[in-house]
């Protein structure tokens, strides 16, 4: 291998270890929990996409990996009920979609089912509300996420002073924080 | 890190980004007799990396009221403290509006925040409706403008950013760290001695004066012993009442000028135990950028010349108005683009507000050694009994009816009222201990803050305080620290101390 060859490779090397420790910015960087699978992860992502769809400006949840963030909460963060009370919230939406399979319902469909599932949901497992543990969780995820801070919402991270009285006008975005 | 800290997870300023600047709750337990939320900084700083950063002064009516209702009596006025005030006002830099408020005197001051749109007009209608009630912006401990004096430390303007309680890049508010600490390392007479655990203060009979402080390291418990002719205990109160306990002599067998047993006795705290919750209407195209540090305040209005009430002493209040943002969409139905759509926009309003009442300190509320337990240090533990009265549920309960009566006038809809019903401490504004009084049978302090009994010894922290006042007490325990040293100072030139 000549000179030329060696650092070639080695600035190969060097951008793949810079890629490397680009910071992930969604929520696929989160490890999966045990004891689920990437296709119950693959299906939050669609739940999320459903009710934080893609609009103009901004994209929807399941874009930001809403489902690992999702398992990755509720298997840290919450009382062993609250992973139950998903198993039940994805049983109802495999039931509900039936022999189509929710993969290959069209968007409104997903939509009309999930309303569904809002107006009559699942009882509480152990005090935990299962379709609120599941929305309020892709709210969280997706509105704290880089995506839906600085997309759906605006961010500022140094705003320099506060500024009592601003105008609002049509179509201006909330602050993320 | 939440479970494991049951008492320190109750504090607002705890969480993964802040935990180091808290002490851990099974690395230094205490014994509560009565619950109390003890919450501690132990590092560099200490909790001037983690406080609220709310300055106010205090006015005449503070340090006269307590004598006026018979329970303790101030040996200084305030014209006595007004000019350390400002001593300490331009150095540390607060801001806030010149509002010739009577309770609640002007300072030095930056320029103050904003309020927005519809404080203001909340404020307006509360102050028409409630003649001689006044709404202020707050006042706080944050460079608004950075002057040379600010500068000079190494700091620079508040950058509205909200992180403060990771300890600020830009000196924005007021820390040790920030502002104090390295100003003083610059005279080249400063040594900083991190992880030292003060057992005691050391007392020499032959000259009945305190000789040094006795200190363990934290890390490897040896003991140490530093010599110095003036030393200032300032421990944060309830380990400077904890450190003169366990300072035991021949001639102080009950602890560092305890003669009469009142070392530790009159603690008293804040009471934050009411708050208000409420929506306004209206102000639809009203915004605001920036995050800000402070809220509008009222300076108290109730029993400041004289007794009015069915309660004793009186309460500050604070509110602010914000729009709600995508949280309001947690439990709300709806699914797809327009829910969505609706949640990425700023949602209505929402107030809060909130007391912040004095308490009367009382000698059956205090803390002493545990006769038997001992933290890993060997020393003795300290025992909180400290607890709320009848005074202060009438009080809670008069800020709860006042409240709703002031919303309401401000056109508030949805009132809901709270008492939290929080143990004492996690208001992080205890005092007392060792107060100050001109009785040397009734108080442990003179009026310079130095020991009746042993006056090379100081004590400026929150301990010193003979009562609470209603305002958050940091800038006054500052001006009392600026006062005394200069006083210490100046009896050393004299060859009088």
């Amino acid at each position: 291998m000549n000179r030329r060859t060696l650092l070639r490779h080695a600035a190969q090397l060097a951008a793949v270890a810079a890629l490397g420790t680009l910071p992930h910015r969604t929520w696929a960087a989160l490890p999966r929990p045990e004891g689920w699978t990437e296709a119950e992860a693959a299906l939050l992502d669609g739940i999320g996409d459903t009710i934080l769809p893609a609009t103009p400006g901004s994209p929807g949840a399941g874009s930001v990996a809403i489902g690992r963030f999702i398992l990755r909460m509720t298997a840290d963060c919450y009382p062993p009920a609250a992973a139950t009370a998903l198993r039940q919230v994805l049983a109802r939406v495999r039931a509900a979609a039936g022999s189509r399979n929710w993969a290959n319902l069209s968007a409104a469909e997903r939509e009309a089912l999930l309303v569904e599932i809002e107006r009559r949901p699942p009882a509480n497992v152990e005090g935990v509300a299962p379709w609120r543990h599941l929305k309020d969780l892709v709210l969280l995820g997706y509105f704290t996420s880089e995506a839906g801070a600085t997309q759906a919402l605006r961010y500022d991270p140094v705003p320099g002073a506060y500024r009592g009285s601003v105008p609002l006008k049509t179509g201006d975005r909330a602050w993320a924080t | 890190l939440v479970q494991a800290n049951p008492i320190t997870r109750k504090c607002y300023a705890f969480d993964e980004a802040t935990a180091h600047f808290f002490a851990k709750d099974a690395e230094h337990p205490y014994v509560q007799e009565k619950p109390f939320d003890w919450i501690r900084g132990y590092q560099v700083g200490g909790k001037s990396l983690i406080w609220a950063r709310q300055t106010q002064r205090w006015s005449h009516h503070d340090f006269e009221g307590p004598a006026r209702d018979g329970f303790a009596e101030w040996p200084l006025t305030y014209e006595e403290l007004a000019p350390w005030y400002s001593h300490v006002e331009r150095f540390v830099g607060i801001s806030g509006n010149r509002d010739g408020v009577d309770g609640l005197p002007d300072g030095e001051f930056l320029p103050a925040w904003e309020m927005n749109d519809a404080e203001r007009s909340m404020a307006g209608r509360i102050e028409a409706a409630f003649p001689g009630r006044r709404v202020v912006q707050g006042r706080c401990a944050h460079l608004t403008e950075a002057r040379p004096e600010h500068l000079a430390q190494g700091r620079g303007k508040c950058q509205s950013r909200n992180l403060c309680y990771r300890g600020c890049p830009f000196g924005g508010y007021f820390s040790s760290n920030s502002s104090t600490l390295p100003w003083a390392a610059k005279t080249g007479h400063l040594t900083v001695r991190p992880g030292s655990v003060v057992e005691s203060i050391l007392h020499d009979e032959a000259t009945g004066r305190a000789s040094g402080v006795r200190v363990i390291s934290a890390a490897t418990k040896t003991v140490t012993e530093y010599f110095a002719k003036v030393i200032f205990v300032n421990a944060a109160c309830l380990n400077t009442n904890l450190i003169l306990l366990n300072s035991r002599s021949k001639r102080y067998p009950a602890g560092l000028g305890n003669d009469h047993g009142l070392l530790g006795r009159h603690v008293a705290f804040h009471n934050y135990r009411g708050s208000l919750n409420a929506s306004l209407d209206g102000f639809a195209d009203a915004y605001y950028s920036g995050r800000r540090p402070t809220q509008p305040m009222m300076p108290n209005f109730r029993n400041v010349a004289k007794q009015e009430t069915d309660f004793q002493r009186g309460y500050m209040v604070f509110f602010s108005a914000a729009r709600r943002g995508w949280t309001r969409g947690q439990g709300a139905p709806g699914i797809g683009a327009a829910y969505k759509e609706g949640l990425t926009q700023p949602g209505p309003w929402g107030i809060y507000m909130m007391m912040q009442g004095e308490t009367i300190p009382r000698y059956e509320n205090h803390v002493r050694l545990s006769a038997n337990r001992r933290d890993p240090w060997g020393i003795p533990q300290l025992v909180t009994s400290i607890g709320y009265t009848d005074n202060d549920e009438r009080m809670i309960r008069d800020f709860l009816a006042q409240g709703r009566a002031m919303l309401e006038a401000a056109g508030a809809r949805d009132i809901r009222a709270t008492d939290d019903r929080r143990n004492p401490g996690l208001d992080i504004h205890e005092m007392g201990g060792v107060r100050m009084g001109r009785d040397p049978r009734q108080s442990l302090l003179n009026r310079w803050n130095q020991f009746h009994t042993c006056p090379n010894v100081f004590v400026t922290d929150g301990a010193c305080m003979a009562s609470t006042g209603v305002q958050n007490p940091s800038l006054t325990f500052m001006a009392l620290t600026a006062r005394a040293a200069r006083h210490a100072v100046e009896e050393l030139r004299k060859g009088t101390l």
